[in-house]
């Protein structure tokens, strides 16, 4: 809690909503943002000090020395480890204090008295586990075919936006947007813009889509729940596109803050041999700004939006994908409120 | 409290393209754009329509398969 802000009351559920639900793989950053020094950042309402060992592997703390709070990513990197600046205290990845060089034998060492995150680094981004029992398990973290096949090339395509981070989530439950936001972009022009909707059950969330329409235009979403959230949805892409499969996006939305989100879109297509190199070319010479443009659309719309937007609405048919979403959230973040005996 | 944040509309390439390879794009873009779906009729439509290859050169199914996976993987 931000010492400056004093609470009138605060729903815990809503804190949990807030900050992102618990017990979840989020995306943080791009792999390349962490290199050679510690680094910084505000992820899920806490500050998160990263930085890699000497193998590559990355590691997370809460960017806060448990002796006196200094952030521990403008320290040295000692392997695993990492010295706080200001006394000196070595902290291990998982939250250990291994060293007070100020007061050898104190009571500090040897205790698990840093905040500890698990990571994971895949498909070209960081993966921290928000939880608050380090000691606790991790779910494994399990992403769509689009990520983990061969048959799929993808690009990630990661942004940060102002604005809270379920605005972004509401935008992908909401492909009709495409219709109307996005109908002068290159690949979302054709389609009803009058269609009806359904909900469909899958195993690890639902599909809302378009009856009777496929392939067309932005025509369904998918929301899923397999050890991380993630969307997915399929875009039909031009005939200059060339041939391969419809272009598929799977986005993670991260909070970072209230007024703040970090966006991740990988961009996939299910292309092989020359079809691959050949899509991999054009998306860094032109698609690329292309999508950049379209998801512009996106992000301005979402930052023009005023912060409780959302609680003065008039939702039709259209609007069932994300009621559902924002419904299905409040239940989990409700469950692990009354799990956490708060 | 505004702060900075990340907006690079240019992830995935490593520096500015080439003339060559912009006038490349455009025309696999066309040809697509036209039917082309096998790389037989790339290679003949580029021979046919331009560029040619980076150094003057005529398509070769081989040639353009080496320049995409350089450029694109």
């Amino acid at each position: 809690m931000n010492s400056r802000t004093i609470p009138i009351s605060v729903d815990p559920v809503q804190t949990v909503l807030d900050n992102g639900l618990k017990d979840l793989w989020y995306p943080v950053c791009p792999s390349g943002f962490v290199k050679d020094q510690p680094v910084s950042m505000k992820r899920m309402g806490r500050k998160l000090a990263l930085w890699r060992d000497g193998a590559g592997q990355v590691h997370a703390l809460e960017d806060h020395c448990p002796h006196r709070g200094a952030p521990l990513s403008q320290g040295v990197i000692l392997g695993d480890r990492i010295a706080c600046p200001y006394h000196g205290v070595e902290v291990r990845c998982d939250g250990m204090v291994t060293k007070v060089p100020g007061s050898p034998g104190c009571k500090l060492e040897g205790q698990h008295a840093a905040k500890a995150f698990h990571v994971k680094e895949a498909f070209g981004a960081i993966f921290i586990y928000n939880s608050d029992d380090y000691a606790k398990e991790p779910k494994p973290l399990v992403l769509p075919e689009e990520l983990t096949s061969d048959a799929y090339s993808n690009f990630l395509c990661y942004a940060e936006w102002r604005s809270d981070y379920r605005y972004a989530l509401d935008n992908v439950m909401d492909p009709m947007h495409g219709t109307f936001l996005h109908k002068q972009s290159h690949s979302m022009s054709e389609g009803d813009s009058k269609a009806s909707f359904q909900v469909r059950e899958t195993d690890n969330g639902f599909v809302f889509e378009k009856v009777g329409q496929r392939g067309i235009n932005f025509d369904w979403t998918e929301w899923a729940d397999t050890g991380c959230h993630w969307m997915r949805l399929e875009i039909p892409y031009p005939k200059t596109g060339g041939p391969g499969g419809n272009f598929a996006i799977v986005g993670c939305v991260t909070p970072i803050n209230a007024e703040l989100c970090a966006v991740f879109f990988w961009r996939c297509r299910k292309v092989s041999d020359w079809m691959r190199s050949t899509w991999r070319f054009l998306y860094r010479n032109r698609l690329e700004a292309r999508h950049w443009a379209v998801l512009e659309q996106d992000r301005i719309m979402m930052e023009q939006m005023e912060p409780d937007a959302n609680s003065r609405e008039n939702l039709y048919q259209h609007d069932i994908g994300l009621v559902r979403l924002r419904r299905h959230l409040k239940h989990l973040a409700e469950e692990q409120v009354e799990a956490s005996g708060s | 409290m505004s702060q900075e944040r990340y907006l690079e509309p240019h992830q995935a390439r490593t520096r500015m393209p080439t003339l060559f390879e912009d006038l490349l794009g455009d025309s696999i873009e066309r040809a697509f754009g036209e039917g082309v779906t096998t790389l037989p009729e790339l290679v003949a439509y580029l021979n046919r329509v331009g560029p040619s290859g980076e150094r003057g050169e005529a398509w070769t199914e081989e040639g353009f398969q080496a320049l995409m996976k350089r450029l694109g993987d």
